[in-house]
């Protein structure tokens, strides 16, 4: 049969976002597959380096709009790593808490509306944005905003947490516990959730090691690599989790992975709850940073919900000179002309939904 | 079909029109001070000596405000806002905004959501091109209204009302989902004709493009 050239998006419902993809097609098997991408290239980086170093923040938080915390805590670590500012205790405690909590949020976004695209299964992305309001209200309580919260400063937060938050975050790590266990008796019951998800897309360890794919889609691949592990950063060596560990490398072990992940972030919660000491959180007030950092390139790197994100910074007096951005997104997608090869057409937009992409990061 | 009073994209602009603005705003300003006298929207099986009061005009408009499909189409951060609008918290669903299309060709509602770069200009131009007519626009969040925290950036177009017109803007960066109903409320009330201030405003009027610093 004659290869045939389909042109999807880029703008697209199933994309996640602006994504163009050349695929060309045997009948209905894919033979290769070309990303086409910078549809929301914006020139991040450059702009950063004419901001002062508390201004860029708000420019972070944009890089992934679905976990904006994650981005703009790596960004405010490495200025406090550049600058040499301690973290205040209680606020590596409240970080962490609210890290994970941005976490559980992301996955919750993701697997509603990946599962929404494969199709059938609306309820579940109702279920998931139920529980996924619960967290931003808790956010927004904190910082004061819903989605987009500059509430990080140098040394901790922007004010003290409200006074019931040990209790409110207790109180929600429970509620989810329980309705994040009903999700699988949902998808696994479900044929076309699993017909669309087993054995699509596999992407085998050394694939995923030559490549260099990180976070869920490397964990997936049976690769155990975590930068909470390997590289622990505020108390994360205090703390006792498992990471979640798959080896088929499909679809279905991605979505496993991020969903146990979920499961571990929350007894992280409690276990950060427990531990967390009286105290003040707020720290530097937002002014100009008068003395010059001390090292000449800070490298900081932490384990966003995509993957592992690097900051590579050479720090000046009041501002970056030089900042360059390492995004797990981008090198994620890297693998999707390899594992769609010889999959089915229709299956190509759950490898894309189950590989997390997200464009703002990716394009930057 | 555009409307008489509608925007007519092809009239050259006036500078009346643009001297104008300033006066227009100021009563603009002071009207909106002025105490809130409800108008009910014409009742379609209302009394029937009201029904033979209306127009065929009337019962257009009537029918477009109360079937408004928008395009399914998110650009950036916005389109998780838009998705939140849509989900179980808010669920538009129950006031029937929710007709959310995949295709251009059915939809009459455009709601650009995030920033516009300079590669999607022509695709989104093309979008609206496609939109069965008379078709509106709801620039949501600061990007699409004004180039947002991209302002400076090379890449980036300052507002989408640079390229299509847009009928109602939101604020916000981005707008809580509680916005975008507002702003359907008040598209609604524009095709109705209640807010005549604002039917004869269009692309023309705009200040920046009056300057010649569009794209």
């Amino acid at each position: 049969m004659a290869i045939m050239r389909i042109n999807v998006g880029p703008i697209h419902p199933g994309t996640h976002g602006v994504l163009r993809l050349v695929v060309d097609v045997d009948g209905d098997t894919i033979k290769s597959v070309e990303p086409h991408i910078g549809f929301l290239h914006r020139g991040v980086e450059k702009l950063m380096e004419t901001r002062m170093y508390m201004q860029n923040p708000s420019y972070t938080e944009k890089l992934d709009y679905i976990a904006p915390l994650s981005w703009d805590d790596l960004y405010v670590n490495s200025v406090e790593k550049a600058l040499g500012i301690p973290v205040k205790e209680a606020a590596q405690y409240e970080r962490v808490i609210l890290l994970e909590f941005q976490r559980i949020a992301s996955h919750l976004l993701w697997l509603g509306t990946m599962v929404n695209d494969i199709g059938q299964l609306f309820t579940l992305f109702m279920w998931c944005f139920r529980d996924r309001a619960k967290i931003l209200k808790l956010l927004e309580d904190v910082s004061g905003s819903r989605m987009f919260y500059v509430n990080l400063r140098l040394g901790g937060f922007n004010k003290n947490p409200p006074d019931d938050f040990v209790d409110r975050c207790r109180a929600l790590a429970d509620y989810l516990q329980e309705r994040i266990s009903e999700y699988p008796d949902v998808l696994d019951a479900d044929s076309v959730f699993m017909e669309r998800t087993k054995n699509i897309g596999i992407l085998s360890r050394n694939d995923a090691i030559s490549y260099g794919v990180s976070g869920p889609v490397l964990r997936a691949s049976g690769v155990d690599e975590d930068v909470r592990i390997s590289h622990p950063y505020y108390i994360y060596d205090k703390l006792k989790f498992r990471i979640p560990v798959k080896t088929n490398g499909d679809a279905y072990d991605r979505y496993r992975v991020r969903y146990e992940e979920m499961l571990e972030s929350i007894s992280i919660i409690r276990q950060a709850l427990e531990m967390m000491p009286q105290g003040d959180t707020a720290g530097m007030p937002i002014r100009l940073i008068g003395p010059a950092a001390k090292p000449d390139t800070v490298v900081m790197q932490e384990e966003l919900p995509r993957g592992e994100g690097i900051i590579y910074m050479v720090p000046d007096k009041q501002r970056p000179y030089r900042i360059s951005l390492r995004s797990p997104a981008f090198i994620n997608l890297s693998v999707l002309p390899k594992i769609s090869e010889n999959m089915r057409f229709a299956d190509l937009f759950s490898i894309v939904g189950s590989l997390d992409v997200i464009f703002a990061e990716i394009d930057r | 079909m555009q409307e008489s009073e509608g925007i007519d994209l092809e009239a050259p602009y006036t500078k009346e029109q643009f001297i104008n603005a300033e006066q227009e705003m100021s009563m603009l300003t002071s009207e909106s001070l002025k105490p809130y006298k409800k108008e009910y929207a014409p009742a379609m099986f209302g009394k029937l000596s009201e029904l033979t009061k209306l127009t065929l005009k009337d019962v257009v408009k009537w029918g477009r405000s109360n079937s408004l499909w928008p395009l399914q189409f998110g650009l950036a951060c916005c389109a998780m806002e838009l998705m939140d609008f849509g989900a179980a918290r808010i669920d538009a669903e129950r006031k029937g905004y929710l007709m959310f299309r995949g295709t251009p060709r059915q939809c009459d509602v455009m709601i650009v959501a995030g920033w516009v770069t300079k590669s999607v200009v022509p695709r989104v131009k093309r979008l609206y091109e496609q939109m069965s007519k008379p078709s509106y626009v709801i620039a949501y969040g600061e990007c699409a209204t004004s180039g947002g925290p991209w302002w400076e950036s090379y890449n980036i177009i300052q507002g989408i009302d640079q390229v299509i017109p847009v009928d109602i803007y939101v604020a916000g960066c981005p707008p809580r989902p509680e916005n975008l109903f507002g702003a359907l409320m008040k598209l609604q009330e524009k095709i109705r004709g209640k807010v005549d201030r604002y039917t004869s405003r269009g692309l023309s009027e705009n200040l920046r493009r009056i300057e010649g610093k569009g794209i």
